[in-house]
Protein backbone atom coordinates (compact mmCIF):
# COMPACT_ATOMS: atom_id res chain seq x y z
CA UNK A 1 0.00 0.00 0.00
CA UNK A 2 2.81 2.49 1.13
CA UNK A 3 5.95 1.15 1.15
CA UNK A 4 6.67 0.84 5.02
CA UNK A 5 5.52 -2.39 7.42
CA UNK A 6 1.76 -3.52 7.12
CA UNK A 7 -0.30 -1.18 9.24
CA UNK A 8 -3.14 -3.34 9.10
CA UNK A 9 -3.19 -6.84 8.13
CA UNK A 10 -6.64 -8.75 7.42
CA UNK A 11 -6.24 -12.65 7.72
CA UNK A 12 -9.30 -15.00 6.73
CA UNK A 13 -10.08 -17.83 8.73
CA UNK A 14 -13.26 -19.89 8.01
CA UNK A 15 -16.06 -17.49 7.18
CA UNK A 16 -14.06 -14.89 9.62
CA UNK A 17 -11.75 -12.11 8.57
CA UNK A 18 -9.93 -11.10 11.51
CA UNK A 19 -8.16 -7.24 10.92
CA UNK A 20 -5.27 -6.44 13.02
CA UNK A 21 -4.48 -3.16 13.59
CA UNK A 22 -0.72 -3.06 14.02
CA UNK A 23 -0.08 0.66 15.06
CA UNK A 24 -1.47 4.65 15.53
CA UNK A 25 -3.62 5.05 12.71
CA UNK A 26 -3.63 8.39 11.37
CA UNK A 27 -7.85 9.56 10.05
CA UNK A 28 -6.97 8.76 6.29
CA UNK A 29 -5.52 5.49 7.21
CA UNK A 30 -8.69 4.62 9.41
CA UNK A 31 -10.67 5.33 6.31
CA UNK A 32 -8.57 3.20 3.74
CA UNK A 33 -8.61 0.23 6.05
CA UNK A 34 -12.41 0.70 6.46
CA UNK A 35 -12.65 0.71 2.59
CA UNK A 36 -10.54 -2.59 2.67
CA UNK A 37 -12.38 -4.34 5.31
CA UNK A 38 -15.87 -3.86 3.55
CA UNK A 39 -14.79 -4.79 0.52
CA UNK A 40 -13.37 -8.22 1.65
CA UNK A 41 -16.43 -9.19 3.51
CA UNK A 42 -17.94 -9.05 0.28
CA UNK A 43 -14.55 -11.14 -1.47
CA UNK A 44 -14.73 -13.94 1.16
CA UNK A 45 -18.33 -13.94 2.50
CA UNK A 46 -17.09 -13.58 5.09
CA UNK A 47 -20.24 -14.30 8.14
CA UNK A 48 -18.07 -12.86 11.06
CA UNK A 49 -15.56 -9.97 11.03
CA UNK A 50 -12.96 -9.91 14.33
CA UNK A 51 -10.79 -5.91 13.98
CA UNK A 52 -8.00 -6.39 16.54
CA UNK A 53 -7.54 -2.87 17.99
CA UNK A 54 -5.08 -3.70 20.97
CA UNK A 55 -2.30 -1.84 19.30
CA UNK A 56 -3.89 1.90 18.62
CA UNK A 57 -2.81 4.09 21.47
CA UNK A 58 -6.21 6.04 21.12
CA UNK A 59 -9.29 5.33 19.79
CA UNK A 60 -10.91 9.22 19.88
CA UNK A 61 -14.12 9.88 18.67
CA UNK A 62 -13.02 9.29 14.76
CA UNK A 63 -11.41 6.09 15.26
CA UNK A 64 -14.47 5.37 17.56
CA UNK A 65 -16.67 6.49 14.28
CA UNK A 66 -15.27 4.36 12.23
CA UNK A 67 -15.29 1.51 14.00
CA UNK A 68 -19.15 1.97 14.44
CA UNK A 69 -19.53 2.73 10.60
CA UNK A 70 -17.60 -0.58 9.62
CA UNK A 71 -19.85 -2.60 12.13
CA UNK A 72 -22.39 -0.90 10.65
CA UNK A 73 -21.92 -1.28 6.70
CA UNK A 74 -20.52 -5.51 7.59
CA UNK A 75 -24.06 -5.82 9.13
CA UNK A 76 -25.43 -4.44 6.23
CA UNK A 77 -23.08 -6.95 4.34
CA UNK A 78 -24.26 -9.80 6.20
CA UNK A 79 -21.28 -10.41 8.55
CA UNK A 80 -21.34 -9.81 12.38
CA UNK A 81 -18.49 -7.70 13.76
CA UNK A 82 -16.74 -8.06 16.87
CA UNK A 83 -13.78 -5.39 18.04
CA UNK A 84 -11.45 -6.67 20.27
CA UNK A 85 -8.23 -6.10 22.30
CA UNK A 86 -9.70 -2.18 23.32
CA UNK A 87 -7.22 -1.66 26.33
CA UNK A 88 -8.11 -0.29 29.70
CA UNK A 89 -7.03 3.39 29.23
CA UNK A 90 -7.72 3.50 26.10
CA UNK A 91 -11.55 2.31 27.55
CA UNK A 92 -11.22 5.23 29.91
CA UNK A 93 -10.12 8.07 27.79
CA UNK A 94 -13.07 7.01 25.60
CA UNK A 95 -15.87 7.12 28.44
CA UNK A 96 -14.83 10.36 29.55
CA UNK A 97 -14.82 11.77 26.13
CA UNK A 98 -18.47 10.27 26.31
CA UNK A 99 -18.74 8.02 23.08
CA UNK A 100 -21.99 6.94 23.62
CA UNK A 101 -24.17 5.06 20.89
CA UNK A 102 -25.22 7.84 18.51
CA UNK A 103 -28.71 8.30 18.10
CA UNK A 104 -29.42 4.82 16.14
CA UNK A 105 -28.53 3.31 19.00
CA UNK A 106 -26.18 0.78 17.21
CA UNK A 107 -24.02 -0.62 19.49
CA UNK A 108 -20.49 -2.04 18.45
CA UNK A 109 -20.06 -5.68 20.00
CA UNK A 110 -16.62 -6.01 21.87
CA UNK A 111 -14.98 -8.70 23.23
CA UNK A 112 -11.95 -8.77 25.75
CA UNK A 113 -9.50 -10.72 22.69
CA UNK A 114 -9.12 -12.17 19.81
CA UNK A 115 -10.30 -15.55 21.81
CA UNK A 116 -13.18 -14.33 23.17
CA UNK A 117 -13.93 -12.36 20.21
CA UNK A 118 -14.02 -15.75 18.12
CA UNK A 119 -16.15 -17.60 20.85
CA UNK A 120 -18.14 -15.08 20.43
CA UNK A 121 -19.20 -15.50 16.65
CA UNK A 122 -19.06 -18.64 16.99
CA UNK A 123 -22.16 -18.45 19.53
CA UNK A 124 -23.81 -16.13 17.31
CA UNK A 125 -23.37 -18.20 14.48
CA UNK A 126 -24.38 -21.49 15.46
CA UNK A 127 -27.40 -19.72 17.61
CA UNK A 128 -28.60 -17.28 14.60
CA UNK A 129 -28.86 -14.87 12.22
CA UNK A 130 -25.26 -12.83 11.81
CA UNK A 131 -26.08 -9.39 13.25
CA UNK A 132 -28.57 -9.99 16.20
CA UNK A 133 -27.62 -11.83 19.21
CA UNK A 134 -31.28 -12.19 19.86
CA UNK A 135 -31.15 -15.25 18.00
CA UNK A 136 -30.13 -17.22 20.56
CA UNK A 137 -32.67 -16.36 23.16
CA UNK A 138 -35.22 -19.27 23.58
CA UNK B 1 52.54 30.54 18.99
CA UNK B 2 56.05 29.68 18.61
CA UNK B 3 56.54 27.26 15.96
CA UNK B 4 58.46 24.22 15.86
CA UNK B 5 61.67 25.97 13.41
CA UNK B 6 63.15 26.65 16.36
CA UNK B 7 63.85 23.56 17.62
CA UNK B 8 65.85 21.84 15.02
CA UNK B 9 67.75 24.63 14.47
CA UNK B 10 68.80 25.14 17.78
CA UNK B 11 69.87 21.23 18.24
CA UNK B 12 70.82 20.06 15.07
CA UNK B 13 72.13 16.98 16.32
CA UNK B 14 68.42 16.29 18.78
CA UNK B 15 67.00 13.39 17.43
CA UNK B 16 63.25 13.79 18.59
CA UNK B 17 63.47 17.36 17.03
CA UNK B 18 63.90 16.11 13.74
CA UNK B 19 61.79 13.02 14.08
CA UNK B 20 59.21 15.42 15.03
CA UNK B 21 59.57 17.52 11.75
CA UNK B 22 59.50 14.41 9.76
CA UNK B 23 55.57 14.48 10.97
CA UNK B 24 55.25 17.59 9.27
CA UNK B 25 53.26 15.80 6.08
CA UNK B 26 51.69 13.60 8.17
CA UNK B 27 49.72 16.30 10.63
CA UNK B 28 49.06 18.32 7.69
CA UNK B 29 46.98 15.59 6.56
CA UNK B 30 45.58 15.13 8.96
CA UNK B 31 44.29 18.78 10.20
CA UNK B 32 43.75 19.73 6.18
CA UNK B 33 41.57 16.32 6.18
CA UNK B 34 39.59 18.65 9.35
CA UNK B 35 39.95 21.93 8.59
CA UNK B 36 40.27 21.94 4.64
CA UNK B 37 41.82 25.31 3.38
CA UNK B 38 40.72 26.91 6.79
CA UNK B 39 43.56 30.09 7.42
CA UNK B 40 44.10 28.53 10.65
CA UNK B 41 44.97 25.20 9.15
CA UNK B 42 49.08 25.99 9.29
CA UNK B 43 48.31 27.65 12.84
CA UNK B 44 47.09 24.71 13.55
CA UNK B 45 50.14 22.27 12.19
CA UNK B 46 52.27 24.23 14.12
CA UNK B 47 50.51 24.09 17.59
CA UNK B 48 50.59 20.30 17.08
CA UNK B 49 53.98 20.04 16.37
CA UNK B 50 55.26 22.13 19.30
CA UNK B 51 53.00 20.10 21.40
CA UNK B 52 54.76 16.73 20.52
CA UNK B 53 58.45 17.97 20.42
CA UNK B 54 57.29 19.10 24.30
CA UNK B 55 55.88 15.54 25.06
CA UNK B 56 58.58 13.57 22.41
CA UNK B 57 60.66 13.11 25.80
CA UNK B 58 58.13 11.18 26.91
CA UNK B 59 56.94 8.89 24.20
CA UNK B 60 57.76 5.82 23.10
CA UNK B 61 60.19 5.66 20.14
CA UNK B 62 57.48 3.84 17.61
CA UNK B 63 54.72 6.04 18.96
CA UNK B 64 55.28 9.35 17.51
CA UNK B 65 53.67 8.83 14.73
CA UNK B 66 50.34 7.64 16.39
CA UNK B 67 50.36 10.42 19.23
CA UNK B 68 50.91 13.22 16.85
CA UNK B 69 47.79 12.15 14.77
CA UNK B 70 45.90 12.00 18.18
CA UNK B 71 47.77 15.82 19.28
CA UNK B 72 46.25 16.90 15.78
CA UNK B 73 42.84 15.85 16.08
CA UNK B 74 42.95 17.34 19.71
CA UNK B 75 44.36 20.47 18.80
CA UNK B 76 41.73 20.57 15.62
CA UNK B 77 39.00 19.70 17.96
CA UNK B 78 39.53 22.36 20.37
CA UNK B 79 40.09 24.87 17.83
CA UNK B 80 36.17 24.37 17.31
CA UNK B 81 35.61 24.20 20.31
CA UNK B 82 36.95 27.75 21.01
CA UNK B 83 35.28 29.50 18.13
CA UNK B 84 32.53 27.75 19.42
CA UNK B 85 32.59 29.14 22.92
CA UNK B 86 33.66 32.53 21.17
CA UNK B 87 30.58 32.39 19.02
CA UNK B 88 28.34 31.52 22.35
CA UNK B 89 30.21 34.32 24.25
CA UNK B 90 30.48 36.73 21.99
CA UNK B 91 27.30 39.16 22.57
CA UNK B 92 26.55 38.90 18.98
CA UNK B 93 25.16 41.90 16.51
CA UNK B 94 23.40 39.16 14.65
CA UNK B 95 22.88 35.43 14.10
CA UNK B 96 25.35 34.57 11.33
CA UNK B 97 26.47 31.23 10.43
CA UNK B 98 30.36 31.32 10.52
CA UNK B 99 31.41 31.13 6.60
CA UNK B 100 33.12 28.70 5.46
CA UNK B 101 33.50 28.94 1.85
CA UNK B 102 34.59 32.23 -0.46
CA UNK B 103 31.16 31.85 -1.85
CA UNK B 104 29.89 32.61 1.44
CA UNK B 105 32.05 35.25 2.43
CA UNK B 106 30.50 36.86 -0.82
CA UNK B 107 27.26 36.75 1.07
CA UNK B 108 28.83 37.91 3.48
CA UNK B 109 29.34 41.24 2.03
CA UNK B 110 25.87 41.51 1.16
CA UNK B 111 24.97 41.15 4.50
CA UNK B 112 26.94 43.47 5.79
CA UNK B 113 24.81 46.10 3.84
CA UNK B 114 21.70 44.45 5.25
CA UNK B 115 23.51 45.39 8.63
CA UNK B 116 24.25 49.14 7.33
CA UNK B 117 20.61 49.26 6.95
CA UNK B 118 19.29 47.62 10.10
CA UNK B 119 21.70 50.00 12.02
CA UNK B 120 20.43 52.80 10.53
CA UNK B 121 16.95 51.79 11.37
CA UNK B 122 17.78 52.35 15.24
CA UNK B 123 17.58 55.41 17.18
CA UNK B 124 20.72 57.68 17.28
CA UNK B 125 21.02 56.87 21.25
CA UNK B 126 20.36 52.87 20.65
CA UNK B 127 22.85 52.72 17.46
CA UNK B 128 25.35 54.84 19.67
CA UNK B 129 25.30 52.28 23.01
CA UNK B 130 25.18 49.06 20.98
CA UNK B 131 27.93 50.23 18.88
CA UNK B 132 30.26 51.42 22.30
CA UNK B 133 29.39 48.05 23.87
CA UNK B 134 30.03 45.70 21.08
CA UNK B 135 32.67 47.38 18.97
CA UNK B 136 34.27 49.80 21.59
CA UNK B 137 34.40 47.09 24.12
CA UNK B 138 32.85 49.32 26.70
CA UNK B 139 31.31 47.70 29.57
CA UNK B 140 28.01 48.49 31.18
CA UNK B 141 28.87 49.86 34.18
CA UNK B 142 30.84 52.59 32.41
CA UNK B 143 28.06 52.82 29.73
CA UNK B 144 25.50 52.76 32.80
CA UNK B 145 27.75 55.30 34.33
CA UNK B 146 27.70 57.78 31.61
CA UNK B 147 24.06 57.57 31.26
CA UNK B 148 23.49 58.01 34.75
CA UNK B 149 21.31 54.88 34.93
CA UNK B 150 22.29 51.43 36.25
CA UNK B 151 24.36 47.79 34.71
CA UNK B 152 21.43 46.17 34.51
CA UNK B 153 19.11 48.62 32.82
CA UNK B 154 21.78 48.98 30.17
CA UNK B 155 22.15 45.61 29.65
CA UNK B 156 18.27 44.95 29.45
CA UNK B 157 18.34 48.03 27.09
CA UNK B 158 21.01 46.70 24.82
CA UNK B 159 19.02 43.36 24.68
CA UNK B 160 16.38 45.21 23.54
CA UNK B 161 18.53 47.04 20.98
CA UNK B 162 19.92 43.85 19.76
CA UNK B 163 16.37 42.10 19.54
CA UNK B 164 15.39 45.15 17.33
CA UNK B 165 18.20 44.73 15.22
CA UNK B 166 17.72 41.27 14.53
CA UNK B 167 14.56 41.99 13.29
CA UNK B 168 15.54 45.23 11.06
CA UNK B 169 18.29 42.93 9.83
CA UNK B 170 16.03 40.24 8.62
CA UNK B 171 14.12 42.91 6.98
CA UNK B 172 16.79 44.56 5.04
CA UNK B 173 18.39 40.91 3.82
CA UNK B 174 15.43 39.69 2.82
CA UNK B 175 13.82 43.34 1.55
CA UNK B 176 10.56 42.77 2.89
CA UNK B 177 8.27 45.36 4.22
CA UNK B 178 6.38 44.16 6.93
CA UNK B 179 2.55 43.89 5.68
CA UNK B 180 0.59 44.78 8.66
CA UNK B 181 1.12 46.71 11.58
CA UNK B 182 0.92 44.41 14.36
CA UNK B 183 4.53 42.69 12.24
CA UNK B 184 7.25 44.94 14.18
CA UNK B 185 5.93 44.74 17.60
CA UNK B 186 5.81 40.32 16.81
CA UNK B 187 8.77 40.31 15.37
CA UNK B 188 10.68 41.93 18.13
CA UNK B 189 8.94 40.02 20.79
CA UNK B 190 9.92 37.02 19.35
CA UNK B 191 13.56 38.06 18.41
CA UNK B 192 13.82 39.02 22.40
CA UNK B 193 12.28 35.63 23.27
CA UNK B 194 10.32 37.57 25.79
CA UNK B 195 7.43 35.56 26.25
CA UNK B 196 4.96 37.74 28.01
CA UNK B 197 5.81 40.26 25.55
CA UNK B 198 4.83 37.85 22.80
CA UNK B 199 1.80 37.00 24.57
CA UNK B 200 0.55 40.50 24.83
CA UNK B 201 1.12 41.17 21.03
CA UNK B 202 -0.65 38.33 20.08
CA UNK B 203 2.51 36.92 18.53
CA UNK B 204 1.39 33.12 18.53
CA UNK B 205 -2.04 33.84 16.50
CA UNK B 206 -0.40 36.60 14.09
CA UNK B 207 2.26 33.85 12.82
CA UNK B 208 -0.32 31.67 12.29
CA UNK B 209 -2.38 34.75 10.08
CA UNK B 210 0.86 36.53 8.19
CA UNK B 211 2.92 34.55 5.89
CA UNK B 212 5.81 37.03 6.07
CA UNK B 213 6.20 36.87 9.63
CA UNK B 214 5.82 33.17 9.72
CA UNK B 215 8.65 33.06 7.33
CA UNK B 216 11.03 35.66 9.17
CA UNK B 217 10.22 34.02 12.71
CA UNK B 218 11.55 31.22 12.39
CA UNK B 219 15.92 32.45 12.16
CA UNK B 220 13.92 34.48 14.99
CA UNK B 221 12.80 31.72 17.05
CA UNK B 222 15.80 29.12 16.06
CA UNK B 223 18.14 31.16 18.81
CA UNK B 224 15.56 30.31 21.93
CA UNK B 225 14.47 27.44 20.55
CA UNK B 226 16.11 24.44 22.08
CA UNK B 227 14.29 24.67 25.89
CA UNK B 228 13.64 21.72 27.17
CA UNK B 229 9.69 20.53 28.05
CA UNK B 230 8.46 22.75 25.44
CA UNK B 231 7.37 21.35 22.00
CA UNK B 232 5.83 23.29 19.00
CA UNK B 233 4.22 21.10 16.36
CA UNK B 234 2.87 22.38 13.59
CA UNK B 235 -0.44 20.59 12.34
CA UNK B 236 -1.66 20.59 8.84
CA UNK B 237 -2.45 16.81 7.47
CA UNK B 238 -3.89 13.65 9.16
CA UNK B 239 -0.40 12.51 9.85
CA UNK B 240 0.06 15.85 12.09
CA UNK B 241 -2.73 14.42 14.52
CA UNK B 242 -0.71 10.84 14.87
CA UNK B 243 2.53 13.01 14.95
CA UNK B 244 0.78 15.39 18.01
CA UNK B 245 -0.43 13.02 20.12
CA UNK B 246 2.65 10.87 19.63
CA UNK B 247 5.04 13.69 20.78
CA UNK B 248 2.98 14.88 23.66
CA UNK B 249 2.36 11.45 25.18
CA UNK B 250 6.26 11.34 25.03
CA UNK B 251 6.85 14.81 26.61
CA UNK B 252 4.07 14.13 28.80
CA UNK B 253 5.52 10.58 30.16
CA UNK B 254 8.53 12.59 32.10
CA UNK B 255 6.19 13.99 34.49
CA UNK B 256 4.23 11.22 37.10
CA UNK B 257 1.63 10.61 34.77
CA UNK B 258 0.03 7.02 34.66
CA UNK B 259 -0.62 4.92 31.59
CA UNK B 260 -4.18 6.02 31.47
CA UNK B 261 -3.81 10.10 31.84
CA UNK B 262 -0.99 9.23 29.02
CA UNK B 263 -4.09 8.05 26.88
CA UNK B 264 -6.34 10.89 28.09
CA UNK B 265 -4.04 13.55 27.50
CA UNK B 266 -3.29 12.04 23.97
CA UNK B 267 -6.95 11.16 23.21
CA UNK B 268 -7.58 15.21 24.02
CA UNK B 269 -4.48 16.23 21.92
CA UNK B 270 -5.66 13.59 18.94
CA UNK B 271 -9.41 15.66 19.33
CA UNK B 272 -8.32 18.95 18.63
CA UNK B 273 -5.64 18.58 16.51
CA UNK B 274 -8.54 16.94 14.17
CA UNK B 275 -10.29 20.01 14.52
CA UNK B 276 -7.48 22.10 13.27
CA UNK B 277 -7.34 19.73 10.27
CA UNK B 278 -10.70 19.95 9.56
CA UNK B 279 -11.97 23.27 10.25
CA UNK B 280 -9.11 25.69 9.97
CA UNK B 281 -7.12 23.66 7.34
CA UNK B 282 -3.62 24.32 9.52
CA UNK B 283 -2.50 25.21 12.84
CA UNK B 284 0.15 24.48 15.92
CA UNK B 285 -0.28 22.74 19.10
CA UNK B 286 2.30 24.14 21.50
CA UNK B 287 3.35 21.94 24.77
CA UNK B 288 4.75 23.29 27.92
CA UNK B 289 5.45 21.42 31.09
CA UNK B 290 4.49 23.64 34.23
CA UNK B 291 5.76 23.77 37.20
CA UNK B 292 4.00 25.73 39.19
CA UNK B 293 1.03 25.64 40.81
CA UNK B 294 2.06 22.17 40.54
CA UNK B 295 3.28 20.19 38.28
CA UNK B 296 1.37 19.88 34.92
CA UNK B 297 1.11 19.57 31.19
CA UNK B 298 -0.10 22.92 29.16
CA UNK B 299 -1.29 22.30 25.69
CA UNK B 300 -2.74 24.96 23.60
CA UNK B 301 -4.36 24.29 20.30
CA UNK B 302 -4.35 27.04 17.63
CA UNK B 303 -5.55 27.73 14.58
CA UNK B 304 -6.10 31.06 11.90
CA UNK B 305 -9.12 29.18 10.65
CA UNK B 306 -12.70 30.62 10.67
CA UNK B 307 -13.29 30.32 14.23
CA UNK B 308 -16.51 29.40 16.47
CA UNK B 309 -19.55 31.48 15.85
CA UNK B 310 -20.45 30.67 19.10
CA UNK B 311 -18.57 28.91 21.75
CA UNK B 312 -21.47 28.50 24.32
CA UNK B 313 -23.14 26.27 21.59
CA UNK B 314 -19.83 24.42 20.96
CA UNK B 315 -19.66 23.66 25.03
CA UNK B 316 -23.09 22.98 25.27
CA UNK B 317 -22.56 19.26 26.74
CA UNK B 318 -24.96 16.96 25.24
CA UNK B 319 -22.42 13.78 26.36
CA UNK B 320 -22.67 12.51 22.96
CA UNK B 321 -19.39 13.64 21.19
CA UNK B 322 -21.71 13.90 17.86
CA UNK B 323 -24.18 15.98 19.48
CA UNK B 324 -23.64 20.14 19.18
CA UNK B 325 -21.72 21.08 16.96
CA UNK B 326 -19.88 18.01 16.12
CA UNK B 327 -16.28 19.59 17.54
CA UNK B 328 -16.15 16.97 20.48
CA UNK B 329 -14.96 20.06 22.74
CA UNK B 330 -17.54 18.95 26.13
CA UNK B 331 -15.92 15.60 25.77
CA UNK B 332 -12.25 16.81 25.64
CA UNK B 333 -12.85 19.31 28.99
CA UNK B 334 -14.04 16.44 30.50
CA UNK B 335 -10.80 14.31 29.55
CA UNK B 336 -8.19 17.70 30.80
CA UNK B 337 -8.33 19.16 34.49
CA UNK B 338 -8.60 22.48 32.81
CA UNK B 339 -9.82 23.49 29.38
CA UNK B 340 -10.51 26.88 27.63
CA UNK B 341 -11.33 27.68 24.52
CA UNK B 342 -10.61 31.42 22.95
CA UNK B 343 -12.77 32.12 19.54
CA UNK B 344 -13.34 35.21 17.04
CA UNK B 345 -15.36 34.10 14.02
CA UNK B 346 -12.54 34.80 11.10
CA UNK B 347 -9.81 34.93 13.71
CA UNK B 348 -9.48 31.72 14.66
CA UNK B 349 -9.38 29.25 17.48
CA UNK B 350 -7.27 28.77 20.77
CA UNK B 351 -7.93 25.93 22.83
CA UNK B 352 -5.78 25.91 26.45
CA UNK B 353 -5.63 22.83 28.26
CA UNK B 354 -4.28 21.15 31.15
CA UNK B 355 -3.66 18.09 33.02
CA UNK B 356 -2.04 18.19 36.48
CA UNK B 357 -0.02 15.54 37.53
CA UNK B 358 -1.64 13.49 40.61
CA UNK B 359 -0.87 14.90 43.79
CA UNK B 360 -0.68 11.41 45.30
CA UNK B 361 2.04 10.50 42.99
CA UNK B 362 3.90 12.90 44.94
Amino acid sequence: MNGGPALVSIMRQGSTLIASIHTALDDSELVRFEHDLVAQIGTHRSRGVIIDVAALDVIDSFAAHTLRRIAEMARLRGARTVVVGIQPEVAFAMVRLGMRPAAGGDHVTTALDLEEGLALLETAESGGPPGGAAGWSP
Amino acid sequence: MGGVDSGPDDRPADLPAQAVADLIPIVRRVVGGRVGGHPAAEDLVQETLTRVLAASATIEPGMLEPYAIVTARNVVASMWRDEDRKRRNQHRVVDLSEPESPEARLVLDEEQGAMAQALARLTERERLTLLAHEVGGTDTRTLAEQAGSTAGAVAAQLNRTRARLRVEYLLAARQVEPPTDRCRPVLIALSSADQRRQREVGAAQHLLECETCAQLSEPLLERGQHRDGTLRIPITADPDIVAARTAVRSLASSLAFGPTELTVIATAVSEVCRNIVRFAGSGEVVVELLDSPRRGLQVVARDAGPGIDDVDAAMADGFSTYGGLGLGLPGVRRLMDEFAVASEPGHGTTVTMTKWERKDHG
